[in-house]
């Protein structure tokens, strides 16, 4: 695998950190969980200890209060906080605006708002702070998941089921999720990233997905977009208001603003477009796209200038 | 290592008379020839010595994963080689080392614990372990093929079906595993047999050591727990060979039914690993602590439970599926439940090593470990149960720190012990406290190193199953040190296998009970004969060398007991009331014999065929093991001889309901019954899912059902009648029955297209199961009346027939339920 020039400061990608409420509501019954069954794992090995040094049989009650009595309680504990939790997180049963991601070998087609404008971007999902979103979950092709640890749990993506989870974002940042189901050769670099904007920025990010992509507005852009027409690239790729018909690979209309390259692995920049573009079978095995390794040396500037470019 | 000879017997005492014949009867035969040997020792020592390289070649496999993963990016193996990799590790652990190794164990010691001279079916058990010996090499010959299965150890649709993964890597997996399996299931038949049947004189179950029970247990588990695997197994291999759509949503299928039938099998399976090696530190902590184990009734009962909750968890695999939230709430609250016996066992273990001042040997070392390790595993477990935390920690390192904790504290560690406990059994000499102590250090601590920075690393969001990471994402330094760690575990080990090597000629020899353990299996000075018992001596006692000064207080040859003399020259052992232990019969066992390789053999050459898609060698193979059955039960009946013994006159093989062939005929029905359960419940799931696609699946033929029915009464009446009256007559005519109702039963799926919906498909498999099943039927009874007919049957040799029975039985209670499934839908329309 490629080993140049990855993202120098990817999102967040620990549970430890929480931006979200589900995520935060977890953390906190990690800490407690922890915290108790240490206290549980010192008790049990100090009767170890005590017995080891002990010489005499002891009491078949404590068969009854370490066997029984102590999980009882422990675990009567257990639920309860789990139950809490998970009315805390208030992962179903919500009437939120949706998001529909879809799971493909390995990338990620994000929809916003489904039902309505039906705004396309992909391998990078922006949410709105402090608002409930309902991320509905489809795969395209075999199972993936989908996780985001700073912000929630993860759900997964199942062929011909459609999974829904309602998460809240808390903070504006940036964090990154990851393909958590084994789904093949290049499963490893199944990443995205989450943006989470201000809601007056998410909504101006929304109407964005609405206009014509960026025009070309130098010689080499414009070169580099017949470059793109000429290529076949269309038959995959959507760039609003250049080339609409493609929908097997990610929408391209906005991939010069993405903050990553290849779902989530590579910084976004001319020199990752050109070799992801020239190189893509070397650097993601057997993702559906060829290398385009027979385009000459200016033709493939003039294409990646002109991704880098729609921003 | 397997060298057991009874001729190898310089330190064992003088000599009786008779024993010439003896040594006869029970000699392992030499060289090459000893490959036809049947005897539990023989073959339990194949199996542990199998299982061990099972076990290096994973943990090396293991080595690779964690190089790999020391330095983000790393380019040491490919993605291709890593997911060959990390998916050969968990298979061959699981499904190659884990449970065939404690089997082993369970053929080696039981009967030796148990006082019986050999495993109740011996060929049964070498015929497992040739399945499980070349299914195993199917498995590993996908490496030479360069088509390593790469799809996980789980085998997730539809990744695995064949439109993700064309190829034969699969195949290789579902077809070498299948074959493997076989093993494990007729071992569970053999140990439930052995365990309820064999027991020496006055050994009722609740004087029965405590290993007994544990593996009683874990065979009821393999039993009930393998079929749901073996049924997703042939559906995935189905599909993939045929194009029964079982996994397809666009097709009626769901792949979340695989899910649930290998959880189905996965969740008990870690239990089945951990019971029989909890039952080894039940059996050894005792002898440390020169104290019985304390709160044994208290034992048994958590351990019975734990077999029955085990079942009742699989779901807590598939938290993230998106279950509805009431399912993921019952699920959570049964799996937190198994905390309870599991705390039971370990405070009757705490409360054992409280009795006494336990001599801290290296199997104590490794007792001892074993508890800091598997509670720290239990307890994530318990966190693991809990939704939301689930939610996180699935699928990211923190599982796979919580299942080494419980598989290598809770059955590696153990075993390790036993190893340096039992060896001296196996080779008359003792393995170093001095290297043990080092291997049991870096094992422990490199153990710890390894995996418990793992929780970390998988809270901090490292999935599991990546081949690389990039770098800066705040997993670099854990892995590194997790590496590190591993390599120690892994010098630990080594330290462990020179040891087992070099004791060979390094070791002292072993004294008369080495360890001073109350069980049955120390009587000898090691090594034991071939016999295991001269004599078999009535019990009075769970620890009768403690209790019993006459048992170890002289030459063990000439200790009272049952069968002291051969008169026949035959092996022969004494068979048991399955609850009191009182003798009921003497059983007659098997000498040394091929037609368990040969059957293996030809089973095997089937299985590659089909591998290899020639379907008519695949054929040949098949009905050569169907010949090769025949052959092994084609011997004379002894059932009705007489023996005179000090327990009174016993009669050899005695038709009866509990005698230990119906007994294992029972067990055989229990897997029948989980195998067409999984089935049933496989079409249930899927009509329950896809109910739109259940119109499309068309409707069965009822009067051919109907038809089906009447023939199955005819194959149970016909059964019935032939145990009180058996003739070769009504043996045809049940056999008649029996491929009526087969033809009946396919007519009446016949109008359902299995190419063109799963629950179809589904619906075919169920019949085409119960085909099976009629066909043994069918061959069975011509099987009898052929032996009627040419001579070898005399008046009162009725055991088959008794045992036809409840098979008959079964099989119609199956078509009933497929008459039923097959009915409903058009009785719905009624409604």
């Amino acid at each position: 695998m490629n080993n140049t020039s990855t993202l120098a400061d990817y999102g967040s990608q620990t549970s430890f950190s929480s931006a979200g409420s589900g995520a935060a509501a977890t953390l906190g019954l990690t800490t407690a969980m922890s915290v108790a069954g240490g206290v549980l794992f010192l008790l049990v090995m100090g009767a170890v200890w005590l017995a080891r040094r002990r010489n005499r049989p002891g009491h078949v009650w404590w068969i009854w209060a370490g066997g029984v009595v102590l999980p009882v309680l422990a675990l009567a504990a257990l639920v309860a906080a789990s139950t809490f939790t998970l009315a805390a997180i208030g992962r179903t049963g919500d009437t939120a605006p949706v998001i529909e991601v879809t799971g493909h070998h390995y990338w990620w087609d994000v929809v916003h708002d489904p039902q309505g404008r039906a705004l396309r971007d992909a391998n990078e999902i922006v949410l709105p702070a402090d608002t409930k979103v309902t991320l509905r979950l489809r795969s395209g092709d075999v199972i993936h998941s989908f996780w985001v640890p700073s912000i929630a749990g993860k759900l997964d993506m199942i062929p011909g089921r459609v999974n829904e989870m309602t998460v809240t974002a808390t903070r504006p940042g940036r964090y990154r999720g990851q393909c958590a189901e084994f789904c093949g050769l290049s499963h490893p670099l199944m990443a995205f990233e989450v943006l989470v904007l201000p809601p007056a920025e998410y909504a101006a990010y929304l109407a964005g997905l609405q206009d014509e992509a960026r025009d070309a507005d130098t010689a080499q852009l414009e070169q580099g977009r017949e470059v793109f027409l000429r290529e076949g690239c269309p038959a995959c790729h959507v760039i609003r208001g250049i080339a609409e018909g493609g929908r097997i690979g990610p929408d391209l209309s906005r991939v010069g603003a993405r903050g990553s390259l290849g779902a989530g692995m590579w910084r976004m920049n001319v020199g990752n477009l050109a070799g992801w573009i020239a190189d893509v079978q070397d650097m993601k095995p057997v993702a559906e796209m060829p290398s385009f390794n027979h385009l000459s040396g200016p033709d493939l500037r003039a294409v990646a200038h002109y991704l880098a470019s729609l921003k | 290592m397997t060298d057991t000879s009874a001729d190898d017997r310089p330190r064992q005492g003088p000599i009786l008379d008779e024993l010439p014949l003896y040594e006869r009867a029970w000699a392992t035969p030499k060289g090459w020839r000893s490959l036809s040997s049947v005897s539990h020792r023989v073959v339990g020592q194949r199996f542990i010595v199998t299982g061990l390289g099972f076990f290096l070649i994973a943990g090396f496999l293991a080595l690779l994963v964690r190089t790999q993963l020391i330095v983000p990016q790393n380019t040491f193996l490919d993605a291709e080689t890593y997911n060959q990799v990390f998916t050969m590790h968990g298979t061959l652990m699981m499904f190659l080392f884990a449970i065939p190794i404690l089997e082993g164990f369970g053929v080696y010691l039981l009967p030796l614990m148990l006082g019986a001279r050999d495993l109740i079916f011996p060929r049964l058990g070498a015929f497992g372990y040739w399945c499980y010996l070349f299914g195993g090499l199917i498995v590993l010959a996908s490496f030479l093929f360069d088509a390593a299965p790469a799809g996980g150890w789980f085998m997730y649709t539809p990744l695995s079906s064949k439109e993700y993964t064309p190829g034969l890597s699969a195949d290789f997996w579902l077809i070498g595993i299948t074959f493997a399996e076989i093993a494990s299931v007729t071992a569970a038949v053999e140990l439930i047999a052995a365990i309820l049947c064999t027991r020496a004189p006055g050994m009722s179950l609740t004087k029965m050591p405590i290993f007994g029970w544990y593996m009683l247990v874990t065979a009821f588990m393999i039993a009930v727990g393998f079929p749901p695997l073996i049924v997703g197994s042939i559906l995935l291999e189905v599909e993939r060979l045929l194009g029964l759509p079982f996994f397809d949503p666009a097709m009626g299928g769901d792949p979340l039914l695989w899910q649930h039938l290998f959880w189905l099998f996965g969740h008990p399976e870690v239990y089945i690993i951990f019971l029989p090696a909890s039952g080894m530190v039940a059996t050894m902590l005792p002898t440390f602590v020169g104290k019985p184990l304390f709160g044994y009734g208290y034992a048994v009962a958590a351990v019975v439970a734990m077999g029955f909750i085990s079942f009742g968890l699989w779901a807590h695999h598939m938290f993230t599926t998106g279950l509805p939230m009431i399912t993921l709430s019952l699920f959570s609250a049964a799996s937190t439940m198994v905390t309870i016996p599991t705390g039971v066992q370990i405070f009757c273990l705490i409360l054992t090593l409280a009795q006494g001042r336990p001599r801290l040997t290296v199997p104590m070392h490794f007792i001892l470990g074993f508890l800091f390790i598997f509670v720290i595993g239990g307890l994530t477990g318990v966190m693991l149960a809990s939704v939301p935390f689930n939610w996180q920690a699935h699928d990211s390192y923190f599982v796979v720190a919580h299942l080494h904790y419980v598989l290598i504290g809770g059955m590696v560690f153990p075993l390790i012990g036993a190893f340096y406990y039992w060896t001296p059994h196996f080779t008359g000499r003792m393995m170093s406290e001095r290297l043990g102590r080092w291997a049991f250090w870096l094992m422990f601590i490199g153990f710890h190193v390894t995996f418990f920075l793992m929780h970390i690393t998988g809270l901090r969001g490292m999935p599991r199953r990546i081949a690389t990471y990039p770098e800066g994402l705040g997993w670099d330094r854990l892995n590194m040190l997790s590496s590190i760690g591993s390599y120690i575990l892994a010098a630990g080990v080594a330290v462990f296998v020179w040891d087992f090597i070099a004791h060979r000629w390094r070791g002292p020899l072993a004294p008369r009970d080495p360890w001073q353990a109350g069980t049955l299996e120390w009587m000898y000075p090691p090594i034991a004969p071939g016999h295991n018992f001269h004599a078999i001596p009535r019990v009075h006692s769970r620890e009768p060398l403690w209790d019993q000064p006459e048992l170890l207080g002289g030459d063990a040859h000439r200790v009272h007991g049952v069968l002291h003399d051969a008169p026949h020259g035959r092996r022969e052992t004494v068979g048991c009331h399955p609850l009191s232990g009182e003798p009921l019969q003497i059983v007659r066992l098997p000498h040394p014999t091929w037609v368990p390789l040969v059957t293996a053999a030809c089973v095997a050459v089937g299985f590659a065929a089909l591998l290899a898609n020639f379907y008519l060698v695949a054929a040949a193979g098949l009905v050569a093991a169907l010949v090769g059955f025949a052959v092994w039960a084609w011997e004379p009946s002894e059932t009705g001889e007489t023996l005179e013994t000090s327990e009174g006159t016993l009669t050899v093989n005695l038709p009866s309901r509990l005698g230990h062939t119906h007994i294992a005929i029972i067990g055989t029905l229990l897997i029948l019954v989980a195998l067409f359960a999984s089935l049933l419940l496989g079409v249930m799931y899927l009509w329950n899912v896809q109910p739109e696609f259940a119109r499309l699946a068309g409707d069965g033929d009822l009067d051919w059902a109907g038809a089906a029915l009447a023939c199955g009464a005819g194959v149970v009446l016909t059964a019935w009648l032939a145990r009180r009256w058996p003739n070769a007559l009504l043996d045809l005519i049940l056999a008649l029955f029996a491929a009526a109702a087969g033809g009946a039963l396919y007519l009446a799926v016949l109008p359902m297209d299995p190419l063109a919906t799963a629950l179809a498909g589904a619906v075919w498999m169920t019949a085409g199961f119960i085909g099976v099943q009629l066909f043994v039927l069918l061959y069975w009874s011509v099987f009898l009346a052929l032996r009627k007919l040419t001579g070898q049957v005399a008046p009162g040799q009725t055991v088959p027939e008794i045992n036809r029975l409840p098979y008959a039985v079964v099989t119609a209670g199956m078509l009933v339920a497929a008459a039923v499934v097959l009915a409903a839908p058009q009785l719905e329309a009624f409604t």
